[in-house]
């Protein structure tokens, strides 16, 4: 057998099989998801085979009323969870950043370690975090019974179910998330550029927005969009710590699924999220293809 | 006084190692750099010299002593607010800014007028060789204009004194002596002093109006490159600073006497040494002469003659064991020609081109 | 200036431990509080107990009189059952297809080879939920019953690209001049990976092959979409009992996971980092 023909065999038992699974039970159901949401939904759950845009309508408000009625509340929870996951990153990076710094400068040993450290706790049971925040922030839970038995306060504090709350919940799952990023940017910074910056008299504040912060950006970013789109369209920890007082867009898709059992609206809602994720996968494509471009001719 | 624009005065610093010892970069070192001075720091790697420029401009803290930057003293002062700025070894170029704005960096940082800004940055680029290059990016450039960038941004603001960390090391020979004048004539028109680093002997010659030879944290000798290179004061300067042929001996009259027999004449000097020295004569000062010529002589069986060619380069080897390194020049070639033959060499030398070094001078 | 500096580097450093006991003391806290005797308010010390770690392990304890308790212990065994099943099955499937396709991707240069990447990437990228809906559409389209046989499938899909992250990673890190070397001394391609590449490759595959076993027994969201009606798994069991009421097993459970995990993940990163 020839070289390339062998090669060629030796390729496709390789790809053969796992392309197959992919595009059967990955691509396709996404795909069907995509169709699914301009169908019309059964009466009694199921679809019917009919073009049916008004989901979209029902959300963005373009709906015929025989149809559909426009709902403003959808684009309300959209923009509340637009609204959370912002402040997720926001806090996430916050937090993430000056550690990211402490522990670049770091020796060798104290680095792996505490690399360590940050990322175990990523193999952890989610649900079980979130366990640990209910604990502590409800009417019971750890935070009042402190402050109670101390008589710091009177009356238990609402604390869980709350925005709030569930932006706590989220950043603290997603810390490791924006860390590493954040930290592979900071550790790859070269540091003569920041001598530089002071030996021509800029002082540290100025040296730090001026060289710092703009060279480290690329991890940064990349940080935000690994924590903004699951942020966004979360479901698990609007559900622990928001419960049904706040409600998010990955709450509001899951009820359509399994409560309301309108498939093709749930479908529209989640299309909502993927084109966000869409957009921001490209912005991200585009902006970091021109940063690597640059990088990689400047190395 | 007045003429110093830096001065170190006792400047001390010592590192710990990883093991957790102790070592010293700097021991108590006094300097005065002269305004308008092309100073090299040259010594070995780890002998300070990176250290000490590191001091003046402020990155390396001194535990004793202090420095002085035009009479003021800035030993506690960050580098931000030193008047002195650096060119760096690896040019550390913004690359996130284009060429204009890495120089006008410090310009900015003072808070000087963009239209201002820009003029200046047009001339800082067109004394380095690199008018209109203000929109280029760091990436786009070659090694030898990127250094160019680096060293228009550090002048640009006319500091007291510039500093140059080995700037010429990553360039390959022909610019690297392109450069060497460039840098020198960019002094002279500047007027304001440099500080340069290298463990380039070579380099450090050509360029410098002083040379303060550097080892294990002290200054050996600081002096022009000539005064080094004909008196140096310690045999580590003899041989750091070109080749050299080193005899030890005692003093007697107008004689050094080797241990091994060997007897070297000398010029009668009115310097107070001790009666140990030690005699340097450079190769290049071995002359082949003529029989009956007037000279002292040594005597060598030859081990190797090496064609360089402008000059014969002679290895030879007294009756005594002693190596014996001479340079002479390839026209003579029919006296070359016969020791090529015999395998011998009469080495002769002026006794006034020999040079003492009395022993434990310039520890 | 020497004590603005050793200020602010001390500063950092302050911060950094209030960072990880940020992260940490969450943790430490429902492990301490596991063995909080109090049934009823679980953050009020009222004494020491392992009467519930008993009571999850399937001991009689005093607290066991009611049915709901032995039903749910019940529950959890089968839901840990299942999980490890699962775990296992997707495990497996999913270090093959995700070694397969990079090692195709490390050795091959093809058309669509970009493609393949982006598909690779896109899970990490995807918020669960759209692919737990995706798929369940899909399962209930295709008449596929929900189950166990459709939890594997749905994992699978998002599991293979960790593995391949993991063992790509290693792959580029490779010296490829060995591999020049073994077929210069006379080694066939089959030799030469057999004996050059995959040893090197080994510990990255186990490391990837560790990772999705964690990460398919933690899966919440997309299990949850799929598992149907008979199916739960321990993450699904904890999250309803989140929802219904907080018993204090739930502690004790929590804290058996976490050791769980902690000692498999510390196993894995250990083995990665050796490796480098």
């Amino acid at each position: 057998m020839s070289i390339a023909s062998r090669r060629r065999l030796q390729l496709g038992l390789l790809l053969g099989p796992v392309s197959a699974f992919l595009a059967v039970f990955f691509l396709g159901p996404l795909a069907i998801m995509v169709v699914t949401s301009f169908l019309a939904p059964g009466l009694y759950g199921g679809v019917e085979w009919t073009f049916y845009p008004h989901n979209f309508g029902r959300i963005l408000g373009f709906a015929d009323p025989m149809f559909e009625e426009f709902d403003p509340i959808y684009i309300a929870i959209f923009l509340r969870s637009v609204e959370i996951a912002a402040l997720t990153v926001l806090a996430t990076l916050l937090v993430c950043y000056p550690a990211a710094f402490c522990i670049a400068r770091l020796s060798e040993r104290w680095k792996n370690f505490c690399l360590f450290l940050i990322t175990l706790p990523f193999f952890t049971s989610l649900i079980v975090r979130l366990f640990v925040w209910v604990l502590i922030l409800r009417q019971t839970g750890l935070v009042n019974e402190v402050l109670l038995s101390t008589g710091l306060i009177e009356r238990p504090l609402d604390l869980i179910y709350t925005q709030g709350a569930i932006i706590l919940g989220m950043t603290y799952v997603f810390i490791p998330f924006m860390f590493m990023p954040v930290y592979a940017s900071v550790e790859k910074l070269d540091w003569t550029l920041v001598r530089a910056s002071l030996d021509l008299g800029a002082g540290p504040v100025r040296t730090f927005l001026r060289i710092i912060l703009p060279l480290t950006a690329p991890g940064i970013a990349g940080g935000a969009v690994i924590v903004f789109i699951p942020a966004l369209g979360n479901f698990v920890v609007p559900a622990v710590l928001g419960g049904a007082k706040v409600m998010m867009f990955g709450n509001l898709i899951e009820q359509q699924f399994l409560a309301a059992r309108n498939w093709p609206f749930g479908a529209a809602l989640a299309m909502m999220v993927m084109s966000v994720m869409l957009i921001m996968m490209v912005a991200q494509v585009v902006l970091s293809g021109r940063r690597n471009a640059a990088a990689a001719l400047a190395r | 006084m007045q003429n110093s624009i830096v001065r170190l005065v006792e400047a001390s610093k010592a590192f710990t190692t990883p093991e957790g010892g102790s070592v010293t970069a700097l021991d108590r070192i006094d300097l005065d750099v002269r305004r308008n001075e092309f100073l090299t720091l040259l010594g070995p790697s780890g002998c300070g010299k990176t250290t000490l420029l590191q001091a003046i401009s402020g990155f390396v803290e001194l535990d004793d002593g202090s420095i002085l930057i035009d009479g003021e003293d800035m030993t506690d002062r960050p580098p931000y607010r030193r008047p002195v700025n650096t060119v760096f070894q690896n040019y550390a170029l913004f690359p996130h800014m284009t060429v204009g704005e890495n120089v006008a960096y410090s310009l900015e940082v003072a808070g000087v007028a963009k239209q201002e800004r820009r003029e200046k940055v047009a001339n800082a680029l067109k004394m380095v060789g690199l008018e209109g290059m203000e929109a280029r990016r760091p990436r786009q450039l070659s090694g030898g204009q990127q250094q160019r960038v680096a060293l228009a941004r550090a002048i640009i603001a006319r500091p007291k004194l510039l500093l140059l960390d080995e700037p010429l090391s990553a360039l390959d020979k022909n610019l690297r002596q392109a450069m060497q004048i460039e840098l020198k004539t960019l002094q002279n028109e500047l007027g304001i002093s440099f500080i340069f680093v290298t463990h380039d002997q070579q380099e450090a010659l050509t360029m410098s109006d002083r040379v303060a030879v550097l080892s294990g944290g002290r200054i050996q000798q600081l002096d022009t490159p000539r005064a080094i290179y004909d008196h140096p004061v310690n045999t580590f300067v003899a041989t750091f600073i070109g080749a050299s042929n080193l005899f030890e001996g005692t003093l007697d009259g107008d004689r050094l006497m080797t241990a091994d027999g060997m007897s070297i004449r000398h010029q009668p000097c009115d310097r107070k040494i001790s009666t140990k020295a030690t005699a340097l004569i450079r190769p290049e000062q071995f002359f082949l002469a003529e029989d009956n010529a007037p000279f002292p002589t040594i005597d060598v069986d030859l081990d190797q003659i090496v064609f360089v060619g402008s000059t014969f380069e002679l290895f030879g080897r007294t009756a005594e064991g002693r190596k014996v390194v001479a340079e002479v020049p390839a026209n003579r070639r029919s006296l070359v020609g016969a020791i090529e033959q015999s395998r011998k060499a009469r080495l002769a030398y002026d006794p006034s081109a020999v040079h003492l070094i009395g022993e434990r001078r310039g520890a | 200036m020497k004590i603005a500096r050793s200020l602010f580097n001390g500063g950092l450093i302050a911060y950094t431990g209030l960072f990880f006991a940020f992260i940490y003391i969450p943790l430490v806290v429902i492990a301490v509080y596991s063995f909080n005797a109090n049934p009823v308010n679980m953050m009020t010390w009222t004494g020491f107990t392992t009467e519930w770690y008993a009571q999850v392990l399937g001991f009689k304890t005093k607290v066991s009189e009611s049915a709901l308790y032995i039903e749910s212990t019940g529950q959890l065994l089968q839901a840990v059952w299942n999980s490890l099943v699962i775990a296992a099955s997707t495990t497996a499937i999913a270090t093959v297809f995700g070694t397969a396709i990079a090692i195709a991707l490390y050795r091959f240069e093809f058309v669509g080879q970009r493609f393949y990447r982006v598909v690779m990437f896109m899970p990490m990228l995807m918020p669960d939920i759209v692919l737990g809906i995706a798929l369940l559409i899909f399962f209930v389209n295709s008449g596929i019953r929900l189950g166990l046989t459709t939890i594997i499938i749905g994992q699978c899909t998002f599991l293979i690209s960790y593995v391949f992250i993991v063992v790509s990673a290693r792959l580029a890190g490779m010296d490829r001049t060995l591999e020049h070397a073994s077929a210069d001394l006379g080694a066939n391609e089959w030799m030469t990976f057999r004996r050059v590449v995959l040893p090197q490759l080994f510990p990255a595959i186990v490391g990837g092959a560790l990772l999705a076993f964690i990460i398919s027994m933690d899966d919440l969201v997309i299990t949850y979409f799929i598992a149907g009606v008979d199916v739960t798994t321990l993450p699904m069991f904890i999250f309803s009992m989140l929802r219904r009421g907080i018993k204090p097993e739930i502690n004790a459970i929590a804290v058996m996971m976490l050791s769980f995990s902690f000692v498999v993940a510390s196993l894995g990163l250990y083995l990665r980092s050796r490796q480098k």
